[in-house]
Formats: structure tokens, C-alpha cells, sequence
């Protein structure tokens, strides 16, 4: 039977224009979004390169400058401008600590419009007061963003929704079901064939049409094994939803009814369980007030600010690293400054943690359910891809604390120590370079996914239906 | 005969299981969502009272203090929640809720609850305003996708029209049937909501006008589907086909068509990075008057300028205190630069609104969305101006500091401390929001689309009946 | 070939077929008439398959049709009151399609002759079943059979909404299967193509072989009023 319905799906789908509407359909869709995706990367890019354009010149400028006062020349600058202070270096010419976007960053926006790329953490600034988030138009992150991702995650169902919701029955509304189901074959292994046989055209349309995409849009450099991940992936959610179609084609009768419980299905795993899922995470988890997060460091400053000398001299007890080669013991304004900065920081950590492991436990706990909704998972697969998940900016975020750190004590040896900056010091100003999360479960989803969809097409199979128990024919 | 095909309707209607579970299940998920939201409302004020009443105590008890510390001490205004935030969260999930209110800067609002939860956020919340946008219009389509198509198909039709049907008056009977139990179930969810928050006490001010406005919006909005639908219904030949037809279109609507706007809105009208924002202010401050700079050409400039008003030759016979004065001077220079900048991110929001406005030509859930957010005053626009009080009050703070400053101390006086009792003279930050009159005639122009779309789609809908 | 015995079927409290025991042998041509709901199309049903009797058995070439599904099914070949086939494939692609997944792989060449056996104008070979009439399309239904080289043929009122010419060509290739040796079961309100090409004819009411006749052995005007007073016997008794 197969060889025949191989043959004759094809023209069938081809007479009725379906393989024609969807390649249409693919190519708009994957086209409008990869575009969307390598502009906003592209941006991303730009961004990033200005930024660091900018520190580059105003190195120069700052090099110039110190050059001038080395040799003892006068600058017309004001005094504390001048970067042979260590905190006028850490203030005014702080390193960008960027985050490169992954090469696949184009197929999902994920958190990527909500959350800055590029940061400057100075030596004076407090770490929990960096806002990650990008200016943006709220708008637009609560409309979303039309990338690759939704079109796979939200759209590419109800394509294969329309593709697929009658493909029993209107055979019967047509007529023809009682011809074919006097033929010796099983009505349910036709069903699947069929399916199985629309899932690998569109299979195909898909895979041929975002290759095309990738190559027309001019994405570079293409990742293989990622694009490979991502179009795998793919292919295992639309099995999912095949696999259901085929269920609801063998247990619900008419077409009507069949697309109405497809829809439903739909809803319910795209709409409704993330939005339940995220709704109960943040009442199991619950973020801590950050109004109240602020009430509390105000508090903690305040303390610190009335204890600075006192501050001061502990943590030069504490800390004799930073002052060691000091011989003038001269003290001023950063000194107390920086040294009470450490102790609102170190005081603050617990509450900032509160959030961090706040977040992680919500994190924990939707990552465990997600398997309730393969929309989730597919999602969140690809934002992983693109390296715009939540724990990827989780990742930058600790990444640029860690620098801003290294920043800072870098240039608190130089002020404990009250040794100027100079040209030479220079070169061995740290660094940042974002190292990218690398354990990606992109292959365990499609792998779950899979499974899934082979335990649904079983049990399609296997599970006697109404419509079996009653002749397949009766009315 | 339009009373007979509505009664006729409303019947097969509710015999049919799965509309009523649909229904069901739809009245049960706005009263979770209703529920779920009421609670978080609840909390969120209580942190706002708690926050708001310490976060001024400790401004009132910085004892005695240089006016000018105080001033980089800064303080805190918080951002309250509506009571129609119940029914649409808007972009609140997305705006920072409080602002640091500080000497030389402007900041924005931080802390958005959406940076402090997982990628799960995206996708969604369930709240009254995700069923009202989204999940009822899918309901009207699962109502009325065949509202005609089943005549045609059982032959029924070929019978009424055989009776010599009027069949406009049939098609009203119709869309009087589909537009009842919506209607209903609208009501219901509005005056269950206007009576949750007439029994919050002491939160926020409640307006059942305000209420009753946002449901105006929202029966529009579903006219507007109604009327869809059953023009497909009217038009296509098989019930499958209207079905899809009709999802496709809710697809485009509410799905496909705010992202794809988004997307135009921020390739075309982008906003700055929050970095480029930083150093484009920065490079501003710098060629103009720093208030901490005395020997900046601005500075002498100003110097210059006083003397000759005052009539006096050197700035210690000033009667006052020329440091802090300058420091006033160069605060409201700095204010213009912020005013400016902020300016033109408002400027940036006012194309993109536009563009989404454009777009409402293939999407009604654009208006309403915006609308519904507006009265609920969880829109940008609210956004912007609780944030522009917050930035009067802290330019009028400095004021208040820097003119104490001045008027108490000598040129020179850097240790001048003011008295403990000063900070409470300083008047507390009140935020009112804008009044529904208000809100609406701003929006003057989605009202308009609104009506636009209700009336075409509605004489569509009309007219083609009488073709059947 | 085609045999059921005691072959009873309940809708409820409904008894759509009675106790019904009938068999066709080879080469032999049973006219089922009945008004309706007299319970042929649910005796065909059972013999297909398509509906499971509430009692009795139902064979097919000796084999229980309950047991062996799709077993039985190869040996049948069944036109539907209206037979439909894919309207947007040709008649021989239709006729590939079927023989195909029936588990018959023909070449083009056997297509067209099988084609042509069952009398469609050649030059409809190519068309779009779309535009065929009811005639047409059971003449791509006995191709069909012909292909399945069959061994019984199950007919749902093959010939009403045809014209007389339409049934007359219908009646003549119902003989040449039956010269090939195929048992027809045939349900009919037409009488006269049932004296015409039926080798008995049996007169159902109410889910029971009333009347059973040998056709040769009956004119067609015996066999009208047989089949009036079996529907009046009733009506009167009720």
C-alpha cells in the first residue's frame, strides 16, 4: 500500500495546491522572521563594535594624556579627571564587558530584547545597582518579537493543523471512505501512512525552505551542527503534532470537530500551560519585593556611610594586600569610599542572592515541567540555540559581576597603595571575554520529543476506539 | 423573525455539549485568572505602602546632613499599581516599578518583573486580559465558524429560503444569537471585577465608569469578530473551510500581526542602546555648565553674569552662597538635558505608535489592546508620565536643597550642614494619574479605528446577507 | 461464496436484520429488494465488515468476515450507492490507486485494458473523475473489480439515478461477471433490472427474507404483485 499512497499523496497534494500554499507560506514566514532576527543581530553587532570603537579612542585620548603629565606637561584637564588616578581610570575609561551574540542568535530573540549586551561596570558603581535591562519600548517586549522561533514554535502547528485535520475525514465527507474501506487494508495504517507521508513532504518543504532562507537572507558564518540542532528539532515538534493529529483523525469524526479539538490542543499547549506554568512558578516562588530590596540597601548605606573611618581601617586590616608597597599612608575621599563600598557589597550579597536564587529555583522548577507542553520545550531549545535563554543572560550577568570585580580591585591596589597610573600599566588592564554556556539539552528535547510522538502514534495503534468498537461506517 | 432565529440559535447553541464545556472552561479560567490577579494586586500595593512609608522615613531622619549629600543620597518614588490593572496588566510587567531620584541624573525606572523571572514570562500570563483578547475571540469563532455553512450543509437552507425569509432580518437573528452569551459572559466577568475592587479598601482610586469604558472596548472588540466570522460563514462554502478561514484571521489579528508590528516599529523607530542613551547625555554635560566645575568656561560665564546683576565685584560679597547656586544652575542645565534626551525617546515612541496604528488597518486587537491599556492606565504613555513627575519632583527637590544650601552658608562653606528637621519641609511626592477624559481624548485615534472597524465589518457583514 | 447464516443485527431496540440466512454461489446474481430500512444496506455492511452483527455469522468464500477483516476483503469488491472516488486523480489513476493498495500492482497497459472491459469511453481514461457522471463512475468501480479479479461483488442500488440506457450497460456487465464466474449481491428498488439480470430474487421486510424467487421461474408483473403484497401483508398485520 505504501509504494501507492506514496505515489498518489503526492499528486493529490500537488493537484490540490497544498505543496504550492505551503512552500509560499514557509518561505514568507521563515523569511520575514530570519530577516527580523539578522537585523537585530546585526545591530547587536554594531552596538557592541561602537562601544568598543569608543573606549578604544578615548584609551587613546586617556594614553595621550598620561603621556603629556609623564613628561610634565600641563593638561587642561580638571584634576580629577586626569588618569594617572587609578579611580579616574576605573570611572572614566571602564572596559566594555560585552556579549557577543551566538551564531544561531538569529532564530530566537528570547530574552534578548529585555536584557542589555554590552555593559561598563565602573570601579565605583555599586554591582547590584547595573541594570542589565535594554531600553526598549515596553511595547514591544509585550508584543514579542516575530522570530524564527514563533513561527516554528507558534505557527508551524497550526499549518500542520490545516495540513492534517481531515485527512480521514473527508474521505468520509467526500464519499469516498466506503470504497476504500472495502479494500483489504487496515483503515488505521492508511491514516498513518498518509500522515506519515504528509509529515515527510512538509518535512522536506521545511527543511529545503529554511536552507534557502538561511542562504537568500545571507546568514553567516552557518553553524552546521547548530543549524542541523535547529532544523532536527524542528522536525521532532512537528512529529509531536502530527502524532496528535493522527490520534484526534482516528478518535474524532468530522472535520469540523476535528480542527475544533486541534485548536484546543493547540491553546492548551502553546497558550495555556506556559502561561499557567509561569503563573504558578512566581506563586511557588515568589521574587522578593525589590522595592523592598531597595528600602533595605538604603538602610545598609546609611550605616555605612556613618562608620566609613572605622570601615576603612578594618578593611586595611583585613586586606593588607591592597596597601602593601603604600609608604605615604595618605587617605582621601575614594579611600573611605571604596573600602565601604566592599562592606555595603559584601552586607547586601545575601539579598541580592535572595533574587538570584530565586530566580534559579523558578528556573529549576519550570525546567522540570516543561515536558508538559512540547511548545515550552521547543522554545526554550531554541532560545538555548540562540543563546538567548534566560540562563544565558543568568551567565553574562555573573560573567560581568566577576569583571567588575577584577576591575575594581585591580585599580584598588593602585589607590590603597597610592601608586599612580601610567602608560605602562596600561596593557595590563583586565579584560573582559564572554565564554558562552555550553550545556546545551537541544539533543535531549528533540530525543523526549521524539518519544513522545512514538508513544502517541503507539497508542493510536493500539487503543480501540469508539469508532472501531462501533463499525467504522455507522451513523 | 429575528426574535425566532435568535431563540432558534441560543437553543441548538447551548444543546451542544461542547459549547458548553467551552464555555465552561472559559468562565473558569477568567475567574482563576481574575482570582490569581486580585491576589498579586493585593500584595503589590501592600510592598508599595510599605516601601513608600520607610523609604521616606529614612529620608526624614538623615539628621544633620550637607543639603548637597542628601541630594546624591537621593531618594526613592514608586510607582503605584492601578485598580484596573486587574483587568489588563499592560506593559506593567515590563516598565521598572521605582525610580532613584538623585542629584545630576536622570534615572529610569528600574526593577521590571519580567527581568526577574524565566523566559516562561514570554510566552504569556494568565491574565483577565489574555482571555479577553485572545481566549474569547477563539470562543466566537468556535461558536459561529458555521453558523450559516451548517445550513447549507444540512439543506435547511434551501428550506428557509423557500419560506420566503427576509434575509437580513434571519442574519440579524443570527448575529443577536452569537453576540448574547459573549455579551453575557463579558458582563459578568466586568461586574465581578468591579465588585472584587469596590471591596479592596484603601487601594487606589476605582472608577465604575473607568470599568465600564473598558467594557465598551472590549464588546466593540467583539462585535468586530462577531461580525468577521459570520461574514466568512456567510461566504465560505463548507464549515471546514470557515473554520479555518476564520482562525487564520485570529492568527493574524492578535497573533501575527502586533509581533510583525513590533518588529517594523523597532527596525524603523529604534531606541538608543541604554549605553549610547548614557554617553550621548554624557557628551551633552560635558560641553555645557557642571555644577561641581568651577572652572569651566560656563561657570565663569555665570559668574560673570551674577556679579553684574548683583551689582558686586567679587562672588564672596554675593548674598548667598555662589557654590551651591551654581550647583542650582547647573542641576536645571543638566534637567534640560535629560528633558531633551527623554525627549527623543518619546519622540522615537510617538513614530512607533503611529506605525502600530497603521497596522490596525489588518488588526483590531491592535486598537483595542491599546486602548484597553490605556484606560486601565497600564500603558507606556502612563509609564511616561508617572516618570515625568518623578523627574518635576526631583528637579524641584534639588531646588530645595541647593537653595537651602545657598541661603545658609557662605561661597566656600562645602561643610555647611543643614538642620535634622529639614528633610520632612520637604513635601512628599504625590503621583496623580491622568482622568479617564483624559486617557480618552489621547486616544482619540484608536477610538476612532475602533469604530471604523465595528461599522465596515458590521455593513460587510449586512450586505452580504442579503446575497444568500 | 456469499453465505449468512442466521445473521442477526440490533440497532437498540431496533431489529435491523432477522435471523437472515441467505447464500449466492458462484456465477450467480442475488437481487435483494425491500423498501427502506428493510435491512439490505445493513446486510452488505456486515458482509463488509463495516458494521458487527449482534448474532449469526457472515462468510465470505468460507471464511468469517468477523474474524478475517481484511482477508475477506480481497476477494470483494464493493460499489457504494454513490461511489465516489478522488476527484482531482484521472479514472486510471483512481483505478491504480484502488488495485494498488488493494494489492494488485498493474501495469499502464492492463489499467487501460481492464479500463476498456468495463466499457468507459477511452478518451474519459485520462480525465478527472470530477467531471464524470454516476455511470461513469461505476464503470471504474467494476474496472476496479475486474483488475481484483473478484470473486463477489456487493451492489448498494447500483442503478437508481441512472438512465435507462446508463442501466442497461450496467445490467450487461453484471452478466459478464457473472459469466466469470463472480456471486453479486445486489440491493434494489428496481424491479425490472432485477428480473433482468438477477439469477434468484429474495423480498426483504423488516430485517427477513420474506420471499425468495428463482428468476427465470417468475415474470416481472408476478414479481410486482409478490412484492406488493408483501409490503400490504405487513401493514395490514401492523
Amino acid at each position: 500500500m505504501l509504494p501507492y499512497n506514496f505515489k498518489y499523496e503526492l499528486r493529490l497534494l500537488l493537484r490540490s495546491r497544498w505543496i504550492q500554499l505551503l512552500s509560499i507560506l514557509l518561505l514568507v514566514l521563515f523569511g520575514f522572521s530570519t530577516y527580523n532576527g539578522k537585523e537585530k543581530v546585526e545591530k547587536r553587532i554594531s552596538d557592541i563594535s561602537n562601544a568598543k570603537q569608543e573606549v578604544k579612542e578615548s584609551d587613546e585620548a586617556m594614553l595621550k594624556l598620561l603621556d603629556s603629565v609623564e613628561r610634565g606637561l600641563e593638561v587642561s584637564v580638571s584634576s580629577w579627571s586626569i588618569p594617572t588616578s587609578p579611580m579616574a581610570v576605573g570611572n572614566n575609561h571602564p572596559r566594555v564587558a560585552a556579549m557577543e551574540p551566538q551564531p544561531m542568535a538569529f532564530v530566537s530573540t528570547g530574552q534578548a530584547d529585555l536584557f542589555t549586551h554590552y555593559i561598563k561596570p565602573t570601579v565605583s558603581g555599586d554591582d547590584f545597582a547595573l541594570n542589565f535591562t535594554e531600553m526598549t519600548s515596553p511595547v514591544q517586549l509585550l508584543f514579542g518579537s516575530f522570530d524564527l522561533s514563533f513561527v516554528i514554535v507558534y505557527l508551524l502547528p497550526l499549518l500542520i493543523i490545516a495540513f492534517t485535520y481531515n485527512i480521514l475525514s473527508s474521505e468520509k465527507e467526500q464519499g469516498s471512505l466506503r470504497l476504500l474501506a472495502s479494500q483489504p487494508i487496515s483503515i488505521r495504517k492508511w491514516v498513518f501512512q498518509k500522515l506519515i507521508l504528509r509529515f515527510f513532504w512538509l518535512s522536506i518543504l521545511v527543511t529545503l525552505s529554511l536552507l534557502l532562507v538561511f542562504f537568500v537572507v545571507g546568514i553567516q558564518p552557518l553553524e552546521w551542527v547548530s543549524v542541523l540542532g535547529l532544523v532536527g528539532l524542528t522536525l521532532c515538534y512537528m512529529l509531536f503534532w502530527f502524532a496528535l493529529a493522527f490520534l484526534v483523525n482516528l478518535f474524532v469524526d468530522s472535520s469540523a470537530k476535528n480542527a475544533v479539538s486541534l485548536i484546543m490542543l493547540w491553546v492548551l499547549f502553546v497558550l495555556l500551560t506556559p502561561s499557567v506554568l509561569n503563573q504558578l512558578g512566581n506563586t511557588l516562588y515568589p521574587m522578593p519585593s525589590r522595592t523592598l530590596m531597595i528600602n533595605e540597601m538604603r538602610e545598609q548605606k546609611v550605616e555605612a556611610t556613618k562608620r566609613q573611618d572605622e570601615i576603612l581601617d578594618n578593611f586595611l586590616r583585613d586586606h593588607p594586600e591592597y596597601a602593601i608597597n603604600d609608604s605615604t599612608q595618605s587617605r582621601n575621599f575614594y579611600h573611605r569610599y571604596m573600602a565601604s563600598q566592599k562592606v555595603v557589597k559584601e552586607a547586601l550579597e545575601p539579598i541580592v542572592n535572595t533574587y538570584e536564587a530565586q530566580l534559579q529555583r523558578q528556573q529549576t522548577w519550570s525546567k522540570k515541567l516543561q515536558w508538559l507542553s512540547p511548545a515550552i520545550v521547543v522554545h526554550e531549545s531554541m532560545n538555548q540555540l540562540a543563546g538567548t535563554s534566560t540562563a544565558d543572560y543568568e551567565n553574562y550577568r555573573g560573567q560581568v559581576i566577576a569583571f567588575a570585580e577584577t576591575w575594581r580591585s585591580h585599580l584598588m591596589t593602585f589607590l590603597y597603595n597610592n601608586t599612580p597610573f601610567s602608560q605602562q600599566e596600561y596593557s595590563s588592564l583586565p579584560q573582559f571575554e564572554y565564554s558562552p554556556t555550553t550545556n546545551g539539552t537541544v539533543g535531549l528535547s528533540a530525543l523526549v520529543l521524539l518519544v513522545i510522538s512514538g508513544v502517541l502514534l503507539v497508542f493510536g495503534f493500539v487503543a480501540q476506539g469508539k469508532s472501531q468498537k462501533r463499525g467504522l461506517l455507522s451513523n | 423573525m429575528i426574535r425566532k432565529t435568535f431563540i432558534k440559535e441560543n437553543k441548538e447553541l447551548w444543546r451542544d455539549g461542547r459549547v458548553r464545556i467551552a464555555f465552561a472552561i472559559v468562565v473558569l479560567l477568567l475567574g482563576v485568572a481574575i482570582w490569581i490577579s486580585a491576589r498579586q494586586y493585593q500584595n503589590i500595593n501592600e510592598q508599595y505602602q510599605i516601601a513608600e512609608n520607610t523609604e521616606r522615613a529614612i529620608w526624614d531622619n538623615q539628621g544633620e546632613k550637607s543639603p548637597h549629600s542628601a541630594a546624591h543620597y537621593g531618594t526613592y518614588a514608586f510607582k503605584p499599581k492601578y485598580p484596573l490593572s486587574l483587568v489588563d496588566q499592560g506593559v506593567d510587567k515590563y516598565v521598572g516599578t521605582s525610580i532613584f531620584l538623585e542629584a545630576h541624573k536622570r534615572n529610569e525606572a528600574q526593577f521590571s518583573a519580567a527581568a526577574d523571572q524565566t523566559g516562561l514570562a514570554r510566552f504569556g500570563d494568565l491574565t483577565p486580559d489574555f482571555i479577553l483578547l485572545f481566549i474569547i475571540p477563539l470562543l466566537i469563532i468556535l461558536l459561529g465558524y458555521n453558523s450559516f455553512t451548517k445550513e447549507r450543509e444540512m439543506g435547511t437552507l434551501t428550506l428557509l429560503k423557500s419560506q420566503g425569509i427576509s434575509p437580513w432580518k434571519w442574519a440579524l437573528g443570527k448575529w443577536a444569537a452569537l453576540f448574547f452569551p459573549i455579551f453575557i459572559v463579558s458582563l459578568l466577568l466586568f461586574l465581578i471585577t468591579g465588585m472584587v475592587l469596590s471591596n479592596l479598601k484603601d487601594f487606589g482610586v476605582f472608577s465604575w465608569q473607568s470599568l465600564f469604558s473598558l467594557f465598551l472596548v472590549y464588546i466593540g472588540y467583539y462585535i468586530i469578530f462577531i461580525n468577521i466570522v459570520l461574514f466568512i460563514s456567510l461566504k465560505a462554502k463548507k464549515s471546514g473551510i470557515a473554520l479555518v478561514l476564520s482562525l487564520s484571521i485570529w492568527i493574524l489579528a492578535c497573533l501575527a500581526a502586533p509581533k510583525a508590528a513590533s518588529n517594523i516599529a523597532e527596525a524603523k523607530h529604534p531606541y538608543p542602546t541604554r549605553q549610547e542613551f548614557a554617553a550621548n547625555v554624557l557628551k551633552d554635560k560635558k560641553n555645557g555648565l557642571d555644577g561641581h566645575n568651577p572652572w569651566s568656561k560656563e561657570s565663569k560665564m555665570l559668574e560673570q553674569e551674577v556679579l553684574a546683576e548683583h551689582g558686586v565685584d567679587s562672588i564672596h560679597k554675593l548674598p548667598f552662597n555662589f557654590d551651591a547656586y551654581r550647583m542650582q544652575k547647573g542641576e536645571e542645565h543638566e534637567a534640560e538635558i535629560y528633558f531633551k534626551h527623554y525627549n527623543y525617546l518619546k519622540e522615537q515612541y510617538s513614530k512607533q505608535t503611529n506605525l502600530y496604528q497603521s497596522l490596525a488597518v489588518v488588526s483590531p486587537y491592535l486598537p483595542t489592546r491599546f486602548l484597553s491599556m490605556a484606560i486601565a492606565k497600564t500603558d507606556y504613555t502612563a509609564h511616561w508620565d508617572f516618570s515625568d513627575t518623578a523627574e518635576d519632583y526631583r528637579i524641584a527637590t534639588q531646588k530645595f536643597l541647593n537653595d537651602n544650601f545657598a541661603q545658609n552658608s557662605s561661597y566656600g562653606e562645602w561643610s555647611y550642614q543643614a538642620d535634622a528637621d529639614l528633610w520632612s519641609k520637604l513635601p512628599k511626592f504625590s503621583y496623580e494619574p491622568p482622568e479617564l477624559s483624559a486617557i480618552l481624548s489621547t486616544n482619540v485615534s484608536s477610538l476612532w479605528i475602533l469604530g471604523a472597524w465595528i461599522t465596515i465589518s458590521f455593513s460587510l457583514f449586512l450586505i452580504t446577507s442579503k446575497t444568500i | 461464496m456469499i453465505t449468512t447464516n442466521k445473521l442477526t443485527k440490533k440497532f437498540g431496540d431496533f431489529t435491523a436484520v432477522d435471523n437472515l440466512s441467505l447464500s449466492v454461489k458462484e456465477g450467480e446474481i442475488l437481487c435483494l429488494l425491500g423498501a427502506n430500512g428493510a435491512g439490505k444496506s445493513t446486510t452488505i455492511n456486515m458482509l463488509l465488515g463495516f458494521i458487527k452483527q449482534t448474532s449469526g455469522t457472515a462468510e465470505i468464500n468460507g471464511l468469517d468476515v468477523a474474524r478475517n477483516p481484511l482477508k475477506t476483503k480481497e476477494f470483494i469488491t464493493y460499489i457504494p450507492e454513490n461511489l465516489m472516488l478522488y476527484p482531482s486523480l484521472s479514472a486510471i489513476e483512481n483505478l491504480d490507486y484502488f488495485s494498488g493498495i488493494a494489492g494488485k500492482k498493474l501495469s499502464p497497459h492492463e489499467l487501460t485494458a481492464f479500463l476498456k472491459e468495463s466499457g468507459l469511453q477511452e478518451e474519459a481514461f485520462q480525465k478527472r473523475i470530477s467531471t464524470f457522471s454516476k455511470g461513469m463512475r461505476q464503470k471504474v468501480g467494476i474496472a476496479l473489480a475486474l483488475a481484483k479479479d473478484t470473486k463477489v461483488l456487493l451492489l448498494d442500488e447500483p442503478t437508481s439515478g441512472l438512465d435507462p440506457k446508463a442501466s442497461n450497460e450496467f445490467g450487461e456487465l453484471l452478466q459478464k461477471l457473472k459469466n466469470k464466474g463472480v456471486a453479486v449481491l445486489m440491493a434494489t428498488h428496481d424491479l425490472f433490472r432485477a428480473k433482468e439480470v438477477a439469477s434468484h430474487i429474495g423480498i426483504m421486510k423488516d430485517g427477513k427474507l420474506q420471499q425468495e424467487f428463482v428468476a427465470e421461474d417468475i415474470s416481472l408483473t408476478a414479481l410486482e404483485k409478490a412484492y406488493l403484497d408483501t409490503m400490504n401483508y405487513k401493514e395490514v398485520l401492523s
